[in-house]
């Protein structure tokens, strides 16, 4: 072992600063953090016993037991709550006959854990098993889940591609590469494509793109034969590659295209059960949906989405990219300021904190350094913008740096990217090594005599570290706690020196300002707030996805015309916005523009941008629950308001579901989320009761509904019980499929459920095919 | 310099100054608990939180720097909620009791657990000081007491609870009985106490421990009322009870026998005197004519401190309440004491006042064997040999050992408990929840380690950082579950190797406390 700590120490460094990526080296060769291993990296560093130890133990990343051989973890992100993430997790447990209190079963061959999100929203509920994602699991379907993984690594091809000859061109084909892609399939597709392109050798140049942004219909292929108009496959499957590559790039006979689609009759039956558990439609290819998805975004952030391949610098270049750079270093820092100043934009993190005036106080600053961070550690569990720009346009996002740079005086920068997001990681460090290269980042760039060099931090798994002091803590080494401000960053940041910190969207929306000049970027947006917004819609939506529109806009108009309205032609009842900090907008609000203004007054807030669809199945008391139980598991613990202040919440809405609660309750909950929003000591902490707060005031009926003993929506276990109604034909499917033995197994007979032994698993109503089981 | 507001008043301070020093050079206080002088500020406990004028923000004050023009608000009703909600929070995982449960069981408060402590040592002279600043008759009680202290006595359901009267009754048998000293007097008031029972007795000795001349008058021959008259010999050897008027005697109570007191003679007492007691054992038809208020039975008084509806008249023991247990009326007789002073010198009369406690309840059987760390694992001893149902001395050093220390070796230095006695705060407010599990962490030479008392605040973890402790203490996990441990779950002998006395010096509450800790003023050498 210490052969390999020494290796990890001399590659990580061995001041106090290096103990989250040594502690991360040696997670990731051992797989947890074995207590002799620390040790020694005390005894060989600066690093004291209470540091390494309390670090470890502040970001939930890091393990102190061996791990099983594979892990399993579950996305109970917000989009997959509100889809059954929880009952989800249950059904893995008693599948993986994981015992209660622990997570790894007794072979140690599977670990189960949750993860706050895995940035999938849209193939909510989604279940990661080492690198293999699944989309939209239900609890019947993890059986087969866990049966198609046990199969891919008992008979895993390996599959060698080669890349096609260089004869004629042909055409390009494009494939999306952003995570949801990535996770719903993309890869197999691109070895796939290889294949056929191998096979038949054909010179067509396959593309790597970056998000697109409709991650309702991933994985997607678009096909640009040469000369022709492009076509748009959604929800591609490996074996319909072959036909759409023989549709465009080469004739095909009758015979070939029957037994095409025979073979397609016969992989929508099969897929029927779902075996690799996403969901595909038939392909079908562009339609009005895609125009009305897209048509109405105004890409800034996510300009040429789905075109450029995210590494390719000389394509950022060739459209348009490095521009806004070019223009900033001919103006004089103030001057830079002023543009941005004069476009009106306000930081996308969340807070609206206007760019320029911060980029001012940093640059007031006299110092003899001056650090940047760009804020890649998007907490929100239901929010995946960042992940989205860091991966599809990492240029981008490099740009806004430097100008950011240039403006305030900084030398040193970098990007603070959460745990759960090792593509994001991987995008950056290769457009980082590339512009080092080029000599756009690092000394005299461009030969202006500028020089900024940027590096890479990852996060450990703390949603507080998305707070400005609390990332400055986490970047020196220690564990992620905030402190109070006054004074700023600004002023005293990172290494007691003056630091600028804004959020990715912030930055990917600088080179724009200064390309195309701060009066086009403020055309959009309204009179308060400016420009264009980067949102991730999710949840009980037709058309989920990563959608950039101008500030400003109605709810109702992305719910309805950009998301396609409700998923299952279902009522909208509400739109959660911003995420554990923000709140819950109710249907008959939705006509408000959504600023930053309009959404603070509704008791909401812009956040992060996560947008999570609500309809009226969901329970807003168990929606208030879950982001309470967030940020309650986030919080980290210095400050008694929050620290308790949200436990304590916690307790009460726990006793609501639970139909133990009274009015008092509600009163007491009240008055300890106001306390818990005003004596907070970080953002954190002030914004944890919003989420109540809001429900509260335009769901009161609901937590009285409760308090009264009914869960209206259904949702909360204590409340509801199972029943077998008159349409029940007989037929046991349930009674076969239920885990517990609660539904006695008699054929043509009219099942029941003991009560006594139902675990509320849901199983059977989703397996009826007869709509017999009832929720009361 | 920078002008600054404090609660309408304007001051000049330094620059860089916080707004709690600020405050206190403008002459107010704010209430502290994760401040340590020697440390940075944390921001942890956010009692100090005080109001900015102008944005309406909560601040705190500890952290929080004095900028110019800044007008903020430190005491009112808003900032006084703010604060008990911090503190219930706080108390809400709070797992401790500030007293021994058998001490709050004791009507007469009697401070259980350091008697315990001082016999286990063999301090008897000083075991039966303690007892006697509670209870003026330990001799008798230790006989007769049905001892409701022991009920409640933790150790009861792990095997059998102390048995805390016999070693009462062992204080008092074993101390040479000499005399106490006659109490000099303070003041030219006078009181009179009618009825020389136990409630009498006691209200008697106390008052002219405090410099009040105190007469009792009885209509009996002899002093005692229902001690003397009521118990049989088997229950209370007189001799025993004797002892205990002579020393009451002797601290210079004066005591007037076969005084029969009518209406007259009682509105005589209430010129003559300053205060009168009524201790009469009951409320007799003969006192109708008094001008007290009744009910026939008892009479009715202000049940904190005991008057009545007359000026300057209280009643107590059995007069004013039905219950017949001598320790409640001697208990009541000490309480009226206190009033009685209280009226003399001009303040409120609030009686004796019980400070804010905090309980747990029971102990959970997984958590008897940490209890048990504080105590010898003997069973409950019983009286053998010469002293007829008296301990010897051997034998009440192995049952004073038997004793768990339920109570918190910091009473009077915890800022939350001070604190949470001057906002008035809960302690049920916010528990909703089963509590966490008790721990007690004896590993030290020099002190102990409960977490369950702990406030997370840091000042510990900061100061074994300071003063490089090559382990020292860290926090382990985060948010509510977070705790301060030893990294590697090392010893604590081996983790605190310098600083252990300090960090239970500056520790806020009794999580950490040195092993020596002595409540209530008495000397260190005693435990």
């Amino acid at each position: 072992m210490q052969k390999e700590i020494d290796h990890i120490i001399q590659q990580k460094g061995s001041g106090k600063e290096a103990v989250i990526p040594i502690l991360q080296a040696i997670q990731q060769q051992y797989n947890y953090l074995p207590e002799e291993a620390l040790k020694y990296v005390c005894a060989n560093t600066s690093i004291t016993a209470a540091e390494i130890v309390g670090v470890a133990r502040f970001y939930s990343q890091f393990r102190f037991e061996p791990a099983g051989k594979h892990i399993v973890k579950v996305c109970t992100g917000t989009a997959c709550h509100v889809k059954g993430a929880g009952l989800v997790f249950d059904a893995l447990k008693r599948n993986l006959n994981i015992p209660d209190g622990k997570n790894t079963d007794s072979e140690r061959n599977f670990t189960l854990e949750k993860v706050s999100c895995l940035g999938c929203c849209t193939l909510a509920p989604a279940v990661q098993i080492d690198t293999v994602t699944y989309g939209h699991v239900t609890p019947s379907s993890t059986k087969s889940i866990l049966d198609d993984f046990k199969n891919r690594i008992n008979g895993k091809k390996n599959r060698k591609s080669k890349s096609s000859k260089l004869t004629a061109f042909q055409g390009e084909i494009r494939i999306g590469l952003g995570s949801c892609c990535v996770a719903s399939g993309s890869d197999e597709i691109r070895q796939a494509v290889e294949e056929n392109l191998t096979k038949d050798d054909l010179n067509v140049t396959i593309k790597h793109v970056g998000c697109v942004g409709m991650c309702h219909q991933v994985p997607i292929v678009e096909v640009i034969p040469k000369g022709k108009p492009a076509q748009l496959y959604a929800k591609v499957k490996p074996s319909d590659i072959q036909y759409i590559v023989e549709k465009h790039f080469r004739p095909t006979g009758f015979i070939g295209r029957l037994k095409n689609k025979f073979e397609h009759l016969v992989e929508n039956i099969q897929h029927e059960e779902r075996t690799e558990g996403v969901e595909r439609y038939s392909i079908d290819i562009r339609e009005k949906h895609v125009q009305a998805f897209l048509g109405k975004q105004i890409p800034i952030a996510t300009e040429h989405r789905g075109v450029i391949n995210p590494l390719d610098l000389e394509e950022y270049i060739a459209n348009g990219g490095f521009e806004g750079l070019k223009k900033a270093l001919l103006l004089k820092p103030e001057e830079v300021i002023d543009e941005v100043k004069a476009s009106g934009i306000k930081g996308r993190g969340g807070g609206g904190f206007p760019t320029g005036k911060k980029w001012e106080a940093v640059a007031n600053q006299t110092s003899s350094q001056k650090y940047l961070i760009c804020n890649g550690d998007e907490g929100d569990p239901g929010a995946f913008m960042d992940r989205m720009l860091l991966e599809s346009y990492p240029y981008r996002t490099i740009e806004g740096m430097l100008i950011a740079a240039w403006a305030t005086g900084a030398s040193k920068g970098l990007f603070y990217i959460r745990a759960e997001y090792p593509l994001a990681v991987i995008r950056i460090k290769e457009a980082l090594k590339i512009c080092n290269e080029k000599g756009i980042v690092g000394n005299n760039i461009m030969g202006s005599g500028f020089s900024f060099e940027i590096t890479v931090k990852e996060g450990a798994g703390a949603f507080v570290c998305g707070e400005e002091t609390a990332m400055i803590a986490s970047v020196e080494g220690k564990r992620g706690f905030p402190s109070l401000r006054p004074p700023y960053p600004a002023v005293k940041g990172l290494w007691g020196y003056p630091t600028l910190i804004n959020n990715t969207e912030t930055f990917a929306q600088i080179p724009y300002i200064l390309s195309r000049g701060y009066k086009q970027f403020a055309a959009f947006g309204t009179e308060s707030s400016k420009g264009t917004k980067v949102f991730a819609l999710a949840g009980k939506i037709n058309r989920g996805g990563l959608i950039e529109v101008p500030i400003g806009i109605s709810i109702r108009h992305i719910v309805e015309e950009i998301g396609g309205g409700v998923q299952s032609g279902r009522k909208l009842k509400a739109v959660q916005i911003g995420g554990p900090s923000g709140g819950c907008i109710p249907h008959f609000l939705a006509d408000i523009p959504i600023d930053f203004d309009s959404l603070r007054q509704a008791g909401a807030m812009m956040g992060s941008g996560g947008l999570v669809v609500l309809d009226d199945t969901d329970c807003m008391v168990d929606i208030a629950r879950y982001f309470l139980s967030f940020t309650q598991k986030e919080s980290c613990g210095k400050c008694t308001f929050c620290r308790v202040g949200t436990k304590r919440m916690l307790d009460i809405m726990n006793n609501i579901c639970e139909g133990q609660a009274t009015e008092n309750d509600l009163d007491e909950l009240e008055k300890l989320a106001e306390w818990t929003k005003k004596g907070s000591l970080c953002g954190l902490g002030k914004t944890a009761p919003n989420p109540v707060l809001s429900t509260l005031r335009y769901f009161r009926e609901e937590y009285v509904a409760h308090i009264n003993g009914k869960c209206p929506a259904g949702k909360c276990k204590p409340l509801i019980t199972y029943s077998v109604n008159d349409n029940c034909i007989g037929c046991t499917i349930c009674a076969q499929e239920c885990p517990v033995g609660a539904i006695p197994f008699l054929p043509h007979k009219k099942h029941q459920i003991d009560i006594t032994l139902c675990t509320k698993c849901d199983i059977c109503k989703q397996l009826c095919p007869e709509d017999a089981i009832i929720i009361s | 310099m920078i002008s600054i507001t404090i609660n309408s008043k304007k001051i000049q301070v330094n620059e860089g100054v916080s707004l709690l020093e600020a405050a206190s050079v403008a002459g107010f206080e704010i209430p502290v608990m994760c401040n340590n002088g020697e440390l940075e500020h944390f921001t942890s406990c956010m009692v100090c939180i005080v109001k900015d004028v102008s944005t309406g923000a909560y601040i705190p004050a500890c952290s929080a720097k004095a900028v110019d023009m800044i007008d903020i608000i430190t005491e009112d009703e808003e900032l006084s909620e703010a604060r008990k909600t911090a503190i219930e929070l706080l108390l809400s995982e709070h797992v401790g009791d500030c007293e021994a449960p058998c001490r709050v069981a004791c009507p007469a408060f009697m401070d259980i657990p350091l008697m315990n402590r001082l016999i286990a040592q063999g301090k008897f002279a000083e075991a039966l000081k303690v007892v006697k600043n509670d209870i003026a008759l330990p001799g008798v009680l230790g006989r007769i007491c049905p001892a409701p202290c022991e009920g409640a006595c933790k150790r009861k359901p792990i095997d059998q609870a102390v048995s805390i009267c016999l070693l009462k009754r062992f204080a008092f048998d074993e101390a040479e009985i000499l005399p106490e000293k006659e109490a000099d007097l303070v003041t030219d008031k006078k009181a009179a106490i009618i009825g020389s029972g136990p409630a009498g007795l006691s209200a008697a000795y106390y008052l002219q421990l405090k410099g009040i001349q105190t007469s009792i008058f009885d209509s009996n021959e002899q002093a005692g009322g229902a001690l003397r008259y009521s118990l049989s010999d088997e229950a209370l050897e007189k001799e025993v009870l004797d002892k205990e008027i002579e020393i009451i005697k002797g601290v210079g109570v004066k005591f007037f026998q076969n005084q029969l007191i009518t209406a007259d003679t009682f509105k005589k007492f209430r010129n003559d005197f300053d205060a009168v007691v009524i201790a009469t054992g009951d409320f007799s038809e003969s006192m109708a004519g008094w001008g007290l208020e009744n009910n026939g039975k008892q009479i009715l008084v202000n049940k904190t401190n005991y008057l009545t509806n007359l000026e300057k008249v209280f009643a107590i023991g059995n007069a004013n309440r039905s219950m017949r247990l001598a320790i409640r009326s001697a208990a009541q007789g000490k309480e009226v004491a206190t009033a009685i002073e209280q009226m003399f010198q001009g303040q409120p009369v609030n009686g004796e006042l019980r400070r804010f406690n905090s309980t747990i309840g029971k102990l959970l059987p997984e958590e008897y064997s940490e209890y048990l760390k504080e105590a010898s694992s003997l069973e409950r001893q019983h009286p053998e040999g010469v002293l007829m149902n008296g301990f010897s001395a051997e034998e009440a050093r192995k049952e004073a050992s038997r004793c768990m220390h339920c109570d918190c070796r910091k009473p009077d230095q915890c800022l939350l408990r001070n604190l949470a006695e001057r906002y008035k705060a809960s302690k049920k407010r916010f528990a909703f929840t089963a509590r966490k599990p008790l721990k007690k962490v004896k590993e030290h030479s020099l002190i102990v380690y409960e977490p369950g008392k702990c406030i997370k605040c840091g000042i510990c973890v900061r100061l074994t950082e300071k003063y490089k402790e090559e382990f020292g203490f860290t926090f382990i996990g985060r948010g509510f579950d977070v705790e301060i441990g030893v990294p590697f779950n090392e010893k604590m002998n081996i983790a605190l190797q310098k600083t252990a006395e300090k960090v239970a010096d500056s520790c806020p509450t009794g999580a950490l406390a040195k092993l020596a800790e002595m409540p209530n003023g008495l000397n260190e050498k005693m435990i």
